[in-house]
Parts: C-alpha cells; sequence; structure tokens
C-alpha cells in the first residue's frame, strides 16, 4: 500500500521482476479490500496514506477474525522516521520499519527476499 | 575751747582785786599767765599744728586710700565690665551656637526629610516595579513567610494575594493553586533557575527560586513565575512547521532517489557514460537535499524535546571504520589521504547508535568539506578505563575555524565565514545537532583549530562498562 504513484510503480516493477507477484493499494481502504482478496505472504505499507493510514490497517489487520491477516508478515516504508512511530510499529508486531528517504528500491527488495529466507544474490522465483 | 577758758579768766580778776599792786600783781601775773598762756598757746598751737598734720596726714592717707579705692573700683568696674562684655560675648556665641545648631538640626530634619521621601518614592517605585512586573514574584522572608505577591502572580495562579500574604509555606503548599509550584521547586524552595512548569494547556510557566542576600546575609527569597505560554506555543508551531515541511519535501526527494538509483541500477535498460555520470551528479545533489531536511527534523525534534534515545551496545571503531570506507571515494577525487590511527580495540559503548552514527559521519565530512587538495585527515579513537569514557577525534590540515567565530560553531544555521566560501552547501545544523546527541550521551564535544592550519574535532561518550 503506498499513496505516491512513483514509488508504487517502481517498486512493483522491481519486485515482479524479481518473480514476486504484486498488488497495488493507493490507500488503506483498496488495500485492505486487496488483503482480502488475494491473501498476500507479505504486505508492504506505508504510514501516510490517504482515506486510511498504515497504523489504522495495521490495527485493523491485529482485530481481524481472519487469522490469517493476522499472520501476515508486514514491513513498514514510511517517509518519517521519528523514533515515536517506530517504536509503535515494532510494537504492533510488523518485520521491519524502512525509511523511504533511507533505502533505494534494490535495498526494499532485500528486506523482502530476506523474509522469504531468500539470499538475494541468487535469482528465484516464487 | 581751752582757748575761751585762757581768756577770760584774767579779765574777771582785774575787775575785782586792788588797782596798783594788785594790778602788778595782777598784771606780772596777768604777763606770767599770758607767757604762760602764750606758751600754752603756742604748744597747743603747736600741738593743733601736729594735729592739723596729722589730719593732713590723715587726709593724705584718706585720698590715697581713696585713690586706691578709686583704683581698685576702676579696677572691679572694669572687671565687672570685662566680665559683663565676656558674658555678653558668651551668650553671644552661645546664641550663635544654638542657632548653629538650630540650623544644622533643622537642616538635618530637612535632610531625613528628603531622605524619607526619596525612600518613600524608592519604596513607591519599587512596590511599582513589583506591582507591574510582567513576571508574577512572589517575595518570602527568611522564614519562608510569604510577604508579597505582585498582581501578576494573582492572576496567573487565580489566587487572592490577601488571602496568602503572612502564610508559611507548609500551608501554602496546601492551597490547589500553589501545590504544583511547591512540587516543582521543592518545598524548602532551594534557589532554582527557569524550571518549566504546565499549569494546563494554556498556561506553561517557568519558574525561578532567587535567594536575596544583602552583606553574605540571606534575606529572603523572591519566587519569579514568567510566562512562557506564547513562547511555547510559538516554539511549537515552528517546530511543527519544519516538521510537516521537512516531511512533505522527503515525499518528492525519495521519489527522485528512487528513480535515479534505478536508472543507475540499469532498471530501464543500459545508459551511456555520459548519461551515467549526470545522473550520479543528480542523485548526489539528491542525497544532500535529503540530509538537509534531516538536519531539519532532526532540529525541531531536538527543539521539541523528542529526540529520543535507543540506546544499544555496538562496537564504536567498527562504525568509523565504515563512515570512513563510505567517504574514502569521495576525499579520491580531492586527493585527500585519511587514516584511521590510535585505535585501541575494541570499543564498544551502550549508546544511540544512530545518533552517534550521525555524529562521526558529520566529523568526518565536515573534515572532508573543509580539507584542501592533498589534504590529510587523522581520526583516532582512545579509551580511559579509568574515567570509563572513549575519546574521538579527528583532525584535518584544512582551512580551520577563524578566532573571533570559534564561540558560535556550535550554535545552530551558523556557517564560519570561510566555511562559507569554502563550500556553499550546509545548513549549519550539523555541530548544533552533534552537540545536543553527543550532550545527551553525557558526553562532552570541542575542537581546537588555528585559522589556515587545520582543525581537530574531539568527543567522548561514556564506554559501555560491563
Amino acid at each position: 500500500m503506498e499513496d505516491e504513484e512513483v514509488l508504487a510503480e517502481l517498486l512493483q516493477r522491481k519486485l515482479i521482476e524479481r518473480g514476486y507477484e504484486v498488488t497495488v493499494a493507493p490507500n488503506g481502504v483498496r488495500g485492505m479490500d486487496n488483503l482480502r482478496e488475494t491473501k498476500p505472504d507479505l504486505v508492504l505499507l506505508d504510514i501516510i496514506m490517504p482515506e486510511k493510514g498504515g497504523f489504522e490497517v495495521m490495527e485493523e489487520m491485529n482485530k481481524s477474525e481472519e487469522t490469517n491477516m493476522q499472520k501476515v508478515p508486514v514491513i513498514i516504508i514510511s517517509n518519517s522516521g521519528q523514533p515515536v512511530e517506530i517504536d509503535r510499529a515494532l510494537a504492533m508486531g510488523v518485520r521491519d520499519y524502512l525509511i523511504k528517504a533511507k533505502f533505494d528500491p534494490a535495498e526494499v527488495i532485500e528486506k523482502v527476499d530476506k523474509q522469504f529466507g531468500i539470499d538475494s544474490a541468487q535469482n528465484v522465483k516464487s | 575751747m581751752p582757748e575761751e577758758t585762757i581768756l577770760e579768766k584774767p579779765e574777771r580778776k582785774v575787775n575785782n582785786g586792788s588797782p596798783d599792786l594788785a594790778l602788778l600783781e595782777e598784771m606780772s601775773r596777768t604777763s606770767k599767765l599770758l607767757v604762760r598762756r602764750d606758751l600754752e598757746l603756742r604748744r597747743v598751737n603747736e600741738e593743733l599744728d601736729e594735729k592739723i598734720k596729722l589730719l593732713e596726714n590723715d587726709e593724705i592717707r584718706l585720698k590715697e586710700m581713696n585713690d586706691i579705692l578709686e583704683i581698685r573700683l576702676k579696677a572691679r568696674t572694669r572687671q565687672l565690665t570685662e566680665t559683663v562684655n565676656d558674658l555678653d560675648r558668651q551668650v553671644k556665641e552661645r546664641t550663635e551656637k544654638i542657632e548653629a545648631s538650630r540650623k544644622a538640626l533643622s537642616s538635618a530634619l530637612d535632610d531625613l526629610k528628603r531622605e524619607k521621601t526619596a525612600a518613600d518614592e524608592e519604596r513607591e517605585k519599587t512596590l511599582a516595579i513589583i506591582s507591574n512586573f510582567s513576571d508574577g514574584l512572589l517575595v518570602f522572608d527568611n522564614q519562608d513567610v510569604l510577604g508579597l505577591i505582585n498582581p501578576e502572580a494573582e492572576r496567573l495562579l487565580h489566587i487572592q494575594g490577601i488571602d496568602m500574604v503572612g502564610r508559611a509555606v507548609p500551608f501554602l503548599a496546601q492551597v490547589p493553586e500553589l501545590c504544583a509550584i511547591f512540587t516543582t521547586i521543592g518545598a524548602d524552595m532551594p534557589e532554582v533557575s527557569r524550571k518549566e512548569l504546565e499549569l494546563n494547556a494554556n498556561l506553561v510557566l517557568e519558574i525561578s527560586v532567587v535567594i536575596i542576600r544583602r552583606g553574605g546575609q540571606q534575606q529572603g527569597k523572591f519566587v519569579i513565575l514568567h510566562n512562557i505560554t506564547r513562547e511555547k506555543t510559538i516554539e511549537k508551531l515552528k517546530s511543527e512547521f519544519v516538521s510537516i515541511a521537512a516531511n512533505q519535501l522527503r515525499t518528492p526527494l525519495t521519489s527522485i532517489k528512487w528513480i535515479l538509483t534505478s536508472l543507475l541500477g540499469g532498471d530501464f535498460g543500459e545508459l551511456n557514460p555520459e548519461q551515467k555520470d549526470y545522473l550520479a551528479k543528480t542523485n548526489q545533489s539528491n542525497e544532500r537535499m535529503i540530509r538537509l531536511v534531516d538536519d531539519l527534523l532532526n532540529l525541531s525534534r531536538i527543539e521539541e524535546g523528542r529526540y529520543i534515545q535507543k540506546k544499544e551496545r555496538f562496537s564504536l571503531e567498527e562504525l568509523i571504520d565504515k563512515n570512513i570506507e563510505n567517504i574514502r571515494f569521495k576525499l579520491k577525487n580531492k586527493r585527500v589521504d585519511i587514516s584511521f590511527e590510535d585505535v585501541q580495540r575494541p570499543v564498544e559503548v551502550l549508546a544511540d547508535k544512530e545518533k552517534i552514527n550521525l555524529v562521526v559521519q558529520n566529523l568526518i565530512e565536515n573534515a572532508a568539506n573543509y580539507s584542501r587538495e592533498d589534504g590529510r585527515i587523522v581520526v583516532g579513537l582512545s579509551k580511559d578505563e579509568e574515567k570509563g569514557e572513549t575519546t574521538f577525534r579527528v583532525q584535518d590540515n584544512g582551512i580551520g575555524i577563524p578566532e573571533d567565530q570559534k564561540d558560535r560553531i556550535f550554535t545552530k544555521f551558523f556557517r564560519a565565514q570561510n566555511a562559507l566560501r569554502a563550500q556553499t552547501v550546509g545548513s549549519g545544523l550539523g555541530l548544533f545537532i552533534n552537540k545536543n546527541i553527543v550532550e545527551s550521551h553525557g558526553g562532552r564535544i570541542w575542537f581546537e583549530s588555528e585559522l589556515d592550519k587545520g582543525t581537530t574535532f574531539f568527543f567522548t561518550i561514556p564506554l559501555n562498562k560491563p
């Protein structure tokens, strides 16, 4: 879930190239719909988004009846790197917290690969 | 009288005797008598003479006495006159003296009056100052009894001074409106400077306690309540603005960064060397922008007091190694040599890794930015087990810091004149942020510098003791 079109597009392109299946949502509401429909293995989540922000999405996921949804790992990719936000996100059980300006897409892919136990040096298919 | 007796007797005898013999006899007797008488007379005369003489003498004596008396009288009179004059003079002198004393007394009284008026005026003035003072003031005596409270303090605390004056601290500390103040400064009111107290959302006070001393003797205490609500609001708005602005700037900068790195990584096809070079330069500029925005965000966090530390154990020398590696490429272009010397490995610290990294990165980058071509940078790290601290240093032989600008180096937005000439880019925030980070870790940061010779920056942080 990412409202910044360029970032979403770039990341999607790289992830698909790497063999992942990717669904993009420009806000939390659409994102929650996607979550229910596609039942993904990993969520890349922005914090500041229109309609429904990242924290609300996580709260909804954690409260969800569907056990699957509670278990889906989340990586935050946020613009804000405020310590309070990082702490809050970690307390909610996120796997990683990436500050956009400090990472480039290739590094984000590395983090995603790591979640699936994949060594980024190798080419893999999902 | 005797003369009469002598003269009368013969005449009577003449008339009563016989004429011849008797007469003769009478005559002889008479003559004898006469002679005798004559003798007698003479004697009497002599006697008289003598008596006269005596009288004369007496007279002379009297005269002399008189003279003496007169002289004495005169002398006495003179004496008296003198005495009188003297008395007169004395009286006059006394009168003058009394007059002078009276005048002096009256002028002293006048002085006193004037002084009293001046003192009254002074008192009025002081009271006026205290009453109209823009800060709230509470004046306590030596027994911590409230002697005076000014209208601003009454207004700020919503209390009536008349109910409080004359009361001692234990009573006052029970008053709901005052209790927060005594909790902040302590009931024994030690000297405190600018302690912040947020009484409610609309009132933030800065409280100071000043001990009044006269001639080394404690006379009482002032409690000063400075209303900083407005400053706090402005500060908060400013911080919020910086925070929002920086966050808004970050989004497009991130997009640019991601596109540029993707392009450079060949995600959209191979680039020719020229394209690659320009894109790399653009990316560098963008990274600089990101750093500036980060600095602004850090600044607003420091000012909001939200610069929270997340301490972890890590190896400081490894962190420095990484930073040196990162900058080596940039330095090669400038032909500046960098080395890491005198390292007493291992140096493990318990600190906020990200922030310490920011300090090391910033100091090394500063050394690089203000080095001249063919310069030399030496980084060092030593530890003092006894003091329980480690000292980082980075020495360059660059442009140095001008003497007159040395004491402003750590203030925010400050950049030295020669630094501005050497390097136009820079927020002037790095060292301000560094100082905040180092000091919040209980360390110190300082430098030694000579213009045109170079600068060495040092900082210490406590070692992680097992």
